[in-house]
């Protein structure tokens, strides 16, 4: 019992059976490593992680910028000048998160392209493309509320016109005005506002709404690029050459219409 | 029917989930790798993007001067400013744009909220609208039109946006000298003095002269208006009251510059005879 | 069942000991505070562990003792005289009950809402409760009459919120029309054209068209004065341009210019409330106003589309 030698292999994998005993956790970041996706998925297909990416940079050049940056109209311009001349680092940090916020939108519109391209948002993917176009619009505003806080000219007027332009919806428009401005005109309650949602409010639903958008992706699993010959991209599955068409040519998956269910002697995968 | 075609994309899914199950390749190291390769790429670029916006600034890379990738930071906000021209961020270009083409009064509510409302909505309810289960671009030509149209125009947008120019009459003031050379007037000082009221009475906010000004609000181009020598009196005359003299002319007056300012003016526009 | 019956060697279960520690801790901070802190440690850990050790030797007979007491006290009770059964009290004769597990879900749900609110409805409050702000009037005094030459344009920037300090800054442009009697009066008024410098199509800061003399510029406390000669104003962002009354003659500005009331006070000319406006006929002294509420840029004030914007928030 306690009292065998373990194996060297044993005593590495001790850990992780008693974490995967208590809480399955293991298993699943296995299954999320090992799942099997089409044999042919393309380099198009990394823009979506590669959004992530340039979340994941975002959001930690955040949060350093945020240990540095005081909000406020008498204050925030000054901090950023400190930043960006005087912390160590503090100029690239800011950059980062400055340059990353327009290299997170790009790829976000080239992903949102490559899923349109390969039809990746039909059936059984359509949540997944709603949950995108909320992605979408989070990010947009994070750009808009993240522009503000320097509050130097091109903050200011920016965000005035923006503001406005929320102004000129039908009946609502002035209270929503109102409502982002936290008052009848900007004042520093504006700046504030600003500051709360885009480090707490559009951050927590981006991460929430990531989730959602990966759990399906894992779930759903990827799809093959639209020229793939079979849903798993690799050849017919009768065997009939590795280029070559299916029988009936190719279906909303890639997968030849009305495949052969059988499947002995298939090719490595 | 509907039922049907319900069936058959159900059971197409259970064939490729079962598909990629028997011959698909993991996700790890496979597909994992290229993914991990571009995300390194990304941060790559972010950090070389950062780095070049710093070191590019003339001076000691502090302060409000411009780089190749733009200022650090601007001059502190000034709510009471009546110099400075506000400008989105670059990824908002195309909405800026559109607000300048919907210049009709009663359409401005398009431009602002009506069609990027409307635009969101279509992109939500995409799904929902091209239920064809074909997957294949070659065989989807009324999605790939409209993907081609819309990346099209969006780009023309936003490079719109970016060259977008009010013609201020702090930076046209110092085309003066250039004009003057262009026209051939820098020995006569009326028309000098006329040719800087010209630049800061905002005529350029609705006409062009030699490649600066406006064009889209119909006023015409202003280069050779002396080449049609319609005389100082007559272009004095024009500036005190255009729709007098012209009918249905839109043109505010300017006779409120006086006339030591008018008499200048008109000789600028007299001597501006088009380039040598 | 009995854990000192199975095994006789291990001690019943017992609160003396609790006792026992929390002595021994007092005692031990004593040390660290005061003397007489480790004499009253000492104390309790002493008698709870003479009340421990008491148990452990006694334990075993106090409780076969408790065993026999208990049956006697069960049956007490209200004695029986009849055989007639008892109704049973889950079925009473009128009212209308719901099962236990309903009534229980109802409950929950409806806590949950309770709490929902009682955190929610302030928070909301919070948020929103700017949209309803009014925006106070304050006058700010700009200085004496003589500062404002006849018949010229000032660019004047002022603080219209001394309390508010830098963010509250503002620019007017400026005219002083003289004076003029108003038909049915017999008093000669001073009429100014103060014209905001936010456009109104979106908010954007309003240039005017024509020489600025920046070296003729004054000052009274904390309001500049620029003298300058505009044709007219226009705007940078999207090329709206208007008249020297504030009227819009391009672009896409959806009304005139907004203009602020004012006040004479003193001699001082005082800047009051601004307000929107449709468009004005006329000129300096003799312009007739086409006025309404403050309305945020962007939104008619005339016409089909000012149905639009029936309610605004209190100005």
């Amino acid at each position: 019992m306690a009292t065998q030698k373990r194996s060297r292999q044993e005593q590495i994998l001790y850990p992780l059976d008693w974490l995967e005993e208590r809480s399955g956790l293991v298993g699943a970041v296995r299954y999320f490593l090992l799942r099997n996706v089409p044999a042919d998925t393309d380099w198009f297909q990394t823009l979506g992680s590669a959004t992530l990416t340039a979340f994941l940079v975002q959001a930690t050049t955040g949060i350093v910028l945020a240990m540095y940056y005081q909000p406020g109209p008498t204050t925030a311009y000054a901090s950023i000048q400190h930043i960006t001349n005087d912390v160590w680092g503090g100029w690239l940090v800011r950059g980062m998160h400055k340059w990353g916020a327009s290299v997170f939108i790009i790829l976000m519109f080239l992903h949102m392209g490559r899923v349109f391209l390969f039809g990746a948002y039909k059936y059984p993917r359509e949540l997944n493309w709603v949950i995108g176009v909320f992605l979408l619009a989070s990010g947009l505003a994070e750009g808009f509320t993240g522009y503000l806080l320097p509050w130097d000219q091109t903050a200011y007027w920016a965000t005035t016109v923006g503001i406005n332009l929320n102004g000129t919806a039908p009946f609502l428009g002035p209270f929503i005005a109102q409502f982002l401005q936290g008052g009848t005109y900007i004042n520093p309650n504006t700046i504030s506002r600003f500051y709360s949602i885009h480090m707490l409010v559009l951050p927590a639903a981006i991460g929430g709404l990531i989730a959602l958008h990966l759990y399906l992706v894992i779930r759903l699993g990827v799809t093959s690029p639209p020229w793939s010959k079979t849903a798993a991209g690799l050849g017919p599955l009768d065997g009939s050459g590795p280029n070559g068409s299916g029988p009936n040519g190719s279906g909303p998956d890639g997968s030849p219409v009305a495949p052969a269910p059988a499947l002995e002697g298939s090719t490595s995968g | 029917m509907a039922r049907d075609r319900i069936v058959e994309r159900q059971r197409v899914f259970r064939q490729y989930k079962e598909d990629v199950k028997t011959r698909g390749k993991p996700f790890f190291p496979y597909a994992m790798l290229h993914d991990t390769i571009m995300s390194l790429v990304v941060v790559l670029v972010i950090i070389g993007l950062a780095v070049a916006w710093k070191w590019s600034v003339p001076g000691h890379h502090t302060g409000t001067a411009s780089g190749w990738l733009g200022k650090l930071y601007d001059t502190p906000a000034d709510p009471g400013t009546f110099n400075f021209v506000p400008r989105p961020d670059w990824y908002f270009y195309f909405l800026f744009y559109l607000l300048r083409i919907f210049k009709w009064p009663p359409s401005v509510i398009l431009g602002t909220v009506g069609i990027p409302t409307i635009l969101l909505l279509l992109l939500l309810a995409l799904p929902f609208i091209d239920v064809r289960a074909e997957r294949n671009p070659l065989r989807r030509p009324v999605a790939m039109t409209a993907a081609v149209l819309t990346i099209i125009s969006m780009g023309i947008l936003t490079y719109k946006g970016a060259t977008a120019k009010e013609a201020l009459g702090s930076e046209l003031i110092g085309k003066v000298p250039e004009w003057a050379k262009e026209q051939g007037f820098e020995k006569n000082p009326l028309a000098l003095k006329g040719a800087r009221l010209f630049a800061v009475t905002g005529c350029l906010n609705c006409h062009t002269y030699l490649g600066s000004g406006n064009h889209n609000l119909g006023a015409p181009d202003l280069s050779a208006i002396g080449s049609k020598n319609l005389g100082i009196f007559f272009q004095i005359a024009h500036l005190k009251c255009p729709s007098c003299v012209n009918h249905g002319s839109p043109m505010p007056s300017f006779a409120s510059q006086g006339n030591a300012n008018l008499t200048a003016l008109a000789t600028f526009l007299e001597a501006s005879k088009g380039p040598h | 069942m009995d854990p000192s019956h199975d095994n006789p060697h291990v001690p019943g279960p017992s609160l003396w000991p609790v006792g026992l520690a929390i002595g021994a801790t007092v005692l031990l901070v004593g040390f660290v505070v005061s003397w007489s802190i480790v004499a009253v440690g000492a104390i309790i850990a002493i008698v709870f562990g003479i009340l421990w050790l008491r148990d452990l030797t006694r334990k075993s007979h106090a409780r076969e003792q408790e065993v026999r007491v208990e049956p006697e006290r069960r049956q007490k009770g209200p004695p029986r005289t009849t055989h007639v059964p008892r109704p049973a009290r889950t079925e009473p004769a009128t009212p209308e009950t719901m099962p236990r597990n309903v009534f229980l879900e109802v409950t929950t749900l409806g806590l949950g809402g309770v709490i929902g609110a009682l955190v929610a409805l302030p928070v909301l409050g919070f948020t929103i409760g700017p949209a309803f702000l009014k925006q106070g009037v304050s006058h700010v005094d700009l200085g004496p009459l003589d500062g404002f030459p006849e018949g010229e344009f000032l660019i004047t920037t002022f603080t219209s919120s001394e309390s508010e300090g830098f963010v509250s800054r503002r620019t007017a442009y400026i005219r002083n029309n003289g004076f003029v009697t108003l038909p049915g009066t017999k008093t000669a008024q001073p009429s100014f054209t103060i014209l905001s410098n936010h456009c109104a199509h979106l908010g954007c800061p309003v240039q005017p068209n024509g020489p600025q003399q920046v070296k003729d510029t004054t000052h009274y406390k904390s309001v500049t004065r620029i003298p300058v000669n505009p044709s007219g104003f226009g705007c940078p962002c999207h090329g709206g341009q208007y008249d020297t009354e504030g009227n819009r003659i391009a672009g896409p500005p959806v009304r005139g210019l907004d203009r602020y009331s004012f006040s004479i006070v003193n001699g001082h000319l005082m800047l009051g409330k601004p307000y929107s406006v449709a468009f004005v006929t006329g000129k300096g002294a003799d312009a007739q106003i086409h006025a309404a509420t403050l309305h945020f840029p962007g939104e008619q004030v005339k016409g089909i589309e000012s149905w639009f914007y029936p309610i605004q928030p209190p100005h």
